[in-house]
Formats: C-alpha cells, structure tokens, sequence
C-alpha cells in the first residue's frame, strides 16, 4: 500500500502534506505510487472533499471512515475531521497494480498483499488518525500558529511518520 | 484562430501520403485547388463540401436547408447547415435535436428508439422499378426514411384501455434477415484500404445488409470520431456553436452533440437475437408492382417464402406476424384502372391489410420543381454511416448523392406508410398484447401461477430437471438451455413479446410488471442472456414512468436491476454491447432524476469506463458523462452541503487529458474550460483563444453552483492544469501553424507516431501534433489494426483502450 495524507484546512488549502507507504509485510516505508498517475493524489483528495462536507454532518465521529473511492486508480480515501475543522485525508492505494495497466478495483483489491482484513485496516487507519490528530493539536498549540497557514514543523512531520510507522 | 487562417485550405500533398499509409486515417472532403491565405482563392475548395457536409448534417438531423441543386456555389447556408448547428433541425422535424437540452429529449429518444421493426420483402419487379426511380437499394430505401416519423398525431390505447396521443411514434422499416448476423463491415483489405469495391452499387448484398445492423462498438466509435474530425475542421469557419460557446453551464456542457451522437448510434440498428423481440418483425410489407404479370401468384409466392424458404427467419423468432400487401402503382406507365381492378381482387384474397401505393416509376432530377430530396435516415447503423462517408468521399463528385423523388410520391408513401401504421401495426399490437396479457401473464400471476411456478420451483422432478441440461419438452422449464433460446411459443417467449410490445406502444407500467414476472422466471431457468435482458429493461421501464421515484428502496432496486443486467451481459453472455446499452441508458436516465439519483448516474457512468466496454473516444465522452452526471447535483442550504463541485471538475480534467490524447484540440479546450471555472481558476493561459472571463463568471452562476470562495490551493493542482494548458496551446498553434509549414517541408513521416509517443509527446513541451491529427487520424484505436471490440480488448490484453489511462 502507498498512502498519501494530506490535512486540509478550513479554506480547501492544503496545510501539511506527507507520502509514505506501507511498513507491514516488510514494506519499507516509501511510497510507490505510479508516476504517471502520482499528480492525481491531489485531484482525488480534493474532490473527496465533496464527499466529506455531505457526511461530516451525519454523525458526531470525528473519524468518518472510508469516504470516497476512485476507481480509476483503485484508490480509497479516508477522512478524519477535528474539532477545528480541519480536515484529514488519507489517500491509500494499493501497490502492485502498476504493471496492470487499468485496475478495476476488484481485482486490484485481490492483488494487494493485504493480509489484514478491511476492519483490521480501518481500525489501523483509525488509530493513525488519532496519534496524528494528537501531535496535531500539540504543533497547533504553537502561538505562532495562524489558522489555516501550512505547518512546517520537522517535529511534526516525524511524529506522522512514526505513527505511520506504528500503525500503518 | 484568426479568419484569415481559417480559409486556408488544407493541401491536399500533405494529407495524402499520411491517408494511404494509416488506414483508419479520415478522408476529408478533397481539396483541389492549392490557394492558401486569400479567402476568395480558397472559396471553389469548399465547392466540394456540400455532399460530404449533407451528409454530417444528416446523420444528426435531418438536414433542412441543405442547397436545393447541390452543386454550383457554395452559398453561407451550405456550411451552416452542415455540421450540428441548430439550423438545421429547423425544419420542423420534431425529433429531439443533436444534444439533449432539456430531460424530454432524452426520452423521447429511448422512447424512440424502440419502435416497432417492420420486414419489407419486395418482388423482383417492384424492386426494378424503384430502382429506376434511382433507388439502387430498391423499396426499402425508398420508404425507409419515410417510416421513422409518422405524420400526425397516433393514438394509442394501453393494457388499461385508456388511450393517449403519441406525435413521434416511427417505425423501422428493415430487410426481413437485416438483423442476424454480426456486422461484417467495413472490411479492411490486406493493405490496410478501405475495401470499398464490393458496395459500390449495392451488388455486394451481403455487407450492404449487415451494415444495417448494429450493435458493434467499435463502429460507434469511428463514426461518431468522424464526426468529431469534421467538426473541428469545420470549427475554422466559425459555424460550430457547441465549440464557440464558451458557456460552461450544465446545459451546455450536456449538450455534447457527440455524445448524443453515441447514443442514438448505440440505439440504432439492433441486431435480432433470441433475448429480446424489439427488432423481431410485428409485420412484412409484402409488394407487388403493377409491372407484373401474374401479381395474385406472385403474392403467394413472396408469402410462402416468409414462412419456408430462405426468408425465414431463423427457429427462435416468432413467425406470426402480419402480413402487409401492398401493390405498387406505376403512375407513368400504367393504366390505373386495372391497378384498381387488382387491387380489388387483393383485398377480396387477402383482407383489409392492402396498400394501392401509386408512384411514378421516372427518375426524379434535383433541378426539377416538385422534386425533393429524399430525407436521410436517422436510425442507421454506424456501420452503415461509415459506409455512406465513405461512399461519399470515394465519390469524389460535387452533387449530393441522395436521391430524388417527386413531391407526389412522397406524399403517396407518407400516407401509405400512417395507413400501416395507425390502421393495421398498432391496432395489431393493441390486440396482442390485450389478448397475452389476458391469457398468459394474468393466469401466470394469478394464483395458481404463483402455485404453479412454487411447484415448479420446488418439487423434486422440478429440480432435477431444471439442472439437467437437456431440451425439455413440456417439462418445468421451456427453455433449451443446449440451443439457448425459448420456442417462440412457450408462455416466457410470448410474455417477453408482450412485454416488448406494450414498451414500444410506451405502456412501461405494463412493460415493467411483465419484465418483472420474467426475471425471475428466466433466473430460475438460468437463462442468463434472457434474465438480463429483463432486468435492464426493467430498470429502464421502471426509469421511464414518469413519476417521481423519490423512494430510497425503489432506487435501489433499479442499482440491483442494473448491476444484475450488466454482469450477466458481460460475464455469462459475452455481450459488450447490450450491458454498454444498459449503462448508459440507466445512467441517462437516473441522471434525468436529477439531483437525488446524481450520485448513482455518476457510479454508472464510471463502471461503464471501469470495466472498459468503450473505447477511447467513448472513454472521453463518458468521462465528460460522468463529470455532467456531478455537476447536475445541487448543494443544499447555506453550506451547499452535498454538492458535487469538486469531482465534477475533477472528472472535467480527466476529459481533457484524454481528449488531448486524441488529439481533439476543441474539446479538451471545452472540457479543460469547465474544469477550470469549476475549480475557480480562470483560464488566461489561452493566448490565442481568449476567454472572457465575465463570461465564464457567468456559466459559473448559471451552474447554480457558488463561485470558489477558495481558491484552489494545491501547488501541483495547478501546476498540473497548467501543463494541461501548455500542451493544449501547443497543440493548437501546431495546428493552426501548420498551413505555413506545410508550404516548405513536407512531413509525411512524421505521420506515423506511436500512440504512446503521441501521448507523451501532447503531454511535454515539444509536442509536434500538427494539422493532420486534427482531422483525427492519429485516433489511437485507428493505429490498432485489429477492431475494436471491448470483448477483443478484454482477451488480447490492454492495449486497445488503456492508453488514456496511462496518462492519468
């Protein structure tokens, strides 16, 4: 699996963006997302966005599960929404469909070197997103801070990649 | 692109090396004379577009003001009516224009679409007279266009006796056998040529009949790139309307003439197959001429052979349909007297069912006063299209070929063929589906047919032979499951025809009821091809009753009816066609639904490009689908909650990449347009084509949608719909700088570039597409030799239709 998380603040704009991939199944942690389809991962979490403002009004989670797929390259995206309006994304695709050269998402789903069940991956996504929501609220609480600016913080950046590293 | 440009001509040097080295390359009306850049020069090469241009106007609509007498000077309105323009559907023929405007359109087109099929079985006599009226098709050519609209009002009486008034009923007139068989056209000769010699004067029956039918994709494809080919190179004389309006509001960007092009390419000339009846005969014109000598024997004669010899129609079509004898009048040459005095006698032998249709047998000449041009059809086949263009270029000659005929004549046949119509087809229909519906379906869901069908289910010789798969006679289930089809006299096969016919007389509650009692009977049967065809048309007689279907169950429903139909088409039938029919009519029609079914037209349109069953061309105009499918969802509240803005522009972006790789210079700009207003950032990069951005502000508010409050953040968003822009100016100012090129260097090899280079060239910086792939012979499927058809591309892997993907 490749991932891409993005968090997306209240005006659509892009504040802390972070590509990793997998460490499970001896994955080593580096993203392999195919390059003529990389520039995409933007378009997709973008227009799930759409899909996020329709659902974040029917719960009171904060965690919204798998929101939005996109076939095309057999992605699936899963949103967090904190308390502030921000928003997190988490763009995750599967790996090994690059040499087929259109992936329906069947099949792309029975390729991939999931072992995990989907519920054994969402509860993962899940706890992801609390670690990160965490180190989250501590970076913001930086009074330097303004809302909506992108975070640059090389500690924060770290502290997602070890929880990606923990759970993902 | 300035007008002075537009005029130039394209020399013809260029384009001919590259045309007979890539076969699927697109001819374009020939250009003689070689004066660049003076318009009033350049004017006698347009001489030779109005045939060809008729004829793109034609397959669209029925062109109104096409030029009288053809040939000798271009006038203004030669062009203008040519390609989609709203001109042309002017002439108050009353079907839906090239794009859907509003939601009747498109259901008048389905509506349409399935009308009643009719045999045409002509003497050798009759046919020899038409044919000298210049017909070389013979009878059915000449009252084949005339059948597709009926002239009046027709009222229609349905299962529950209440009548309603229909004004676009048509009915399709078709050889008895046109549509068995898979089409065999167009063949491609070993050297990659069109073989056109065989269908030259319509000798070669075999192909000329196949071409009538449909039903094959990859022939959809060609003709509607064709027609996107001459479109954009119509494009330089500023008459295409959909090109130039740069409104951006739903309407407009729905109003893809291409599109509804596809659609009506993809409904037209079903093929006749077991699972479904619409293209079975309800009746055979069976004709006569007053040339013949012996007309009563003649008649039994062309009756025998519907029912023996080589006109039957194979074991699994209903055999009993009407009769329709009709005796055709040679005005100049014969004495109407003893026409009558036949025709009297006609009347005593064989009933009410008898038409006098008197016709003069003379050629009709364009320059003549009571001549008119005969209208062309709307419903051919794409194949059959192909073949007209084709025909048309390889005739290289100014004069419209579409035969004349006298004003009188026209009228007879019109009137002939409202008489079959109102007084023998529809009342014939009326009657069998009163007399079925009382007879087979209400005893099958009354209660012992419930009981009946439990049993059946349920018992043990039920089960066992419903899993045997021998042809059961008289067992539990009537299907033969070794030759794959119902007899056509079994109740499922009659029910099916009911269902059929109560659909083309528009009772789709009747339709939908029926269907409904058929799937799960053709489930238990395991007739597959059966079951899905009565879950598609279940969904879409559901879909076509007009009321509201607010009800979240009964929405789901269709998605299960859908999802069924599809699956069963590709994977236990085999069948491309049909389950693309099934998408892209239920997509249409959810779409139609507005707002609450958007969503689910939008998954539709995606499975439709997910599980490949179009190829590049459709790939694009569906991804546009899908992006009009988003956009047509409305936000609620003050939060626009539940908008579809995003994906929408998304799914717009995607089109412009892969219009880009085909090289379709005019629609990606159209769809790259959208995106951008969509995504708020408003194209400025377009040096040469520039856009008013009040305008565009304006198709923003007319989308009903809020303009970007944010405006789009993403670095490598934009930096990709920039390079999307660079590649696109690129493209056209090789395009528009070609004509000069042309003069000093003669890039014939350069023809010849791999569709991936292609791609990736379009993509960079250096991209050297030139004027030649604008006229769109660079389509990818055209490098691939093999046709196109999805279920090919499915087993020969992936290189027919994934091109676009790649550059995703």
């Amino acid at each position: 699996m490749s991932y891409y998380f993005v968090i997306i603040g209240t005006k659509d704009n892009p504040l802390f963006e972070h590509e990793f991939g997998t460490y499970r199944q001896g994955g080593d942690g580096i993203s392999r997302f195919r390059e003529d389809t990389r520039h995409m991962n933007q378009f997709v979490a973008h227009a799930s966005l759409d899909i996020l403002e329709e659902v974040q009004w029917a719960g009171g989670q904060m965690y919204l599960k798998t929101i939005d797929r996109y076939p095309p390259t057999g992605s699936t995206i899963s949103a967090f929404i904190t308390a502030a309006n921000a928003k997190f994304l988490l763009l995750h695709q599967p790996n090994n469909i690059s040499t087929t050269s259109n992936p329906s998402s069947l099949t792309a789903n029975r390729n991939a070197p999931t072992s995990t069940t989907p519920a054994a991956t969402d509860e993962a996504i899940k706890n992801f997103f609390n670690d990160v929501y965490d180190s989250w609220v501590k970076t913001i609480m930086n009074p330097f801070w303004r809302v909506d600016t992108p975070v640059r913080s090389p500690v924060f950046r770290s502290r997602v990649a070890a929880s990606a590293k923990k759970y993902l | 692109m300035t007008p002075s440009q537009d005029a130039t001509p394209i020399p013809l040097p260029i384009t001919a090396p590259a045309l007979s080295g890539i076969d699927e390359s697109i001819k374009l009306p020939r250009r003689r004379a070689q004066s660049p850049g003076a318009s009033l020069a350049s004017l006698p090469d347009r001489r030779s577009s109005p045939s060809l241009s008729s004829l793109f106007a034609s397959t669209s609509s029925l062109a109104g003001s096409r030029p009288g007498s053809g040939t000798s000077t271009p006038t203004a309105s030669t062009i203008p009516s040519s390609v989609f323009s709203p001109v042309s559907r002017s002439n108050g023929a009353p079907f839906p224009g090239p794009g859907f405007e509003g939601t009747e359109e498109l259901r008048n087109l389905i509506s349409r679409s399935f009308a009643p099929h009719v045999g045409v079985l002509a003497s050798e006599d009759t046919e020899e007279l038409v044919q000298q009226k210049g017909f070389q098709g013979g009878l059915l050519d000449l009252i084949r266009p005339f059948g597709e609209h009926i002239t009046g009002k027709l009222a229609i009486r349905d299962s529950n006796g209440s009548s309603k008034v229909v004004d676009d009923f048509g009915i399709r007139f078709m050889g008895l056998k046109d549509g068995l068989g898979y089409p065999s056209f167009p063949r491609k000769s070993a050297e990659g040529v069109y073989d056109s010699t065989n269908r030259e004067l319509n000798s070669g029956k075999p192909s000329d009949r196949w071409s009538r039918t449909g039903g094959d994709i990859s022939h959809i494809e060609e003709a509607v790139g064709r027609h996107i080919a001459y479109a954009e190179m119509q494009n330089t004389g500023s008459i295409s309307d959909y090109f130039n309006s740069r409104n951006i509001s739903s309407a407009g960007w729905e109003a893809s003439p291409f599109y509804a092009l596809y659609l009506r390419r993809l409904l037209s000339g079903l093929p006749l197959v077991p699972h479904e009846t619409f293209s079975h005969p309800v009746a055979c014109v069976i004709a006569i001429s007053s040339h013949s000598t012996s007309p009563i024997e003649e008649l039994r004669r062309l009756y025998t052979s519907t029912n023996i010899s080589d006109s039957r129609l194979p074991q699994w079509v209903n055999n009993e349909f009407l009769r329709y004898y009709v005796l055709l009048h040679d005005e100049d040459n014969d004495d109407i007297k003893q026409s009558m005095g036949l025709y009297e006698q006609m009347k005593r032998n064989f009933g009410l069912h008898c038409h006098l249709l008197r016709i003069r047998s003379a050629q009709a000449v364009p320059s003549d006063d009571e001549s008119v041009r005969i209208p062309l059809c709307e419903w051919m086949s794409a194949s059959e299209e192909l073949a007209e263009i084709e025909k048309r270029e390889a005739a290289d000659d100014d004069v419209d070929p579409t035969p004349c005929i006298f004003e009188s004549d026209a009228t007879a046949i019109r009137s002939f063929v409202r008489e079959l119509v109102a007084s023998s087809i529809v009342p014939l229909m009326e009657r069998m589906c009163a007399q079925w519906n009382e007879q087979i379906l209400s005893r099958r869901k009354g209660l012992s047919g419930r009981f009946m069908s439990l049993s059946k289910r349920w018992t043990p010789f039920g089960a066992s032979s419903r899993n045997s798969s021998g042809p059961m006679s008289g067992g539990s289930s009537n299907y033969d499951s070794l030759q794959g089809f119902y007899k056509p006299d079994t109740p499922e096969a009659l029910m099916r025809k009911l269902a059929d016919y109560a659909f083309m007389l528009r009772d789709y509650k009747l339709a939908q009821s029926t269907y409904d009692v058929l799937r799960s009977d053709f489930n238990s049967d395991k007739a597959w091809t059966y079951y899905a065809g009565a879950s598609e048309m279940v969904a879409i007689a559901a879909l076509m009753t007009p009321n509201n279907m607010s009800s979240k169950a009964r929405i789901e429903n269709i998605d299960q009816f859908l999802e069924a139909s599809s699956y069963s088409y590709v994977t236990r039938s085999a069948a491309p066609y049909y389950a693309l029919r099934t998408l892209a009519l239920g997509l249409e029609l959810l779409r139609l639904r507005g707002s609450s079914a958007a969503d689910d037209a939008a998954r539709w349109a995606s499975r439709i490009l997910e599980s490949r069953l179009v190829g590049p061309i459709g790939h694009a105009l569906f991804t546009e689908r899908v992006s009009a499918s988003y956009g047509c969802r409305r936000g609620v509240g003050n939060l626009n909650s539940g908008s579809r803005t995003r994906k929408s522009a998304l799914w717009a972006l995607l089109a412009t990449s892969e219009w880009i790789a085909l090289e379709k210079t005019d629609l990606a700009e159209k769809a790259l347009h959208r995106a951008c207003a969509l995504y708020g950032v408003l194209p400025g990069a377009f040096e040469d084509t520039p856009v008013d951005i009040k305008e565009a502000e304006d198709g923003v508010d007319k989308l009903g949608l809020p303009m970007r409050a944010y405006p789009l953040a993403f670095g490598e968003m934009k930096a990709h719909i920039d390079s999307l822009r660079e590649a696109l100016s690129e493209q056209r100012r090789m395009a528009d700088g070609y004509d000069d090129m042309a003069e000093t260097l003669m890039p014939a090899d350069d023809e010849e570039l791999e569709v991936e280079d292609v791609i990736s060239e379009s993509l960079t910086v250096n991209a050297r597409p030139n004027r030649k792939s604008l006229i769109g012979a660079q389509m990818p499927f055209g490098v691939d030799v093999a046709p196109l058809s999805p279920v090919r591309t499915r087993d020969e892997g992936e290189e027919g239709f994934t091109e676009s993907d790649k550059i995703l």
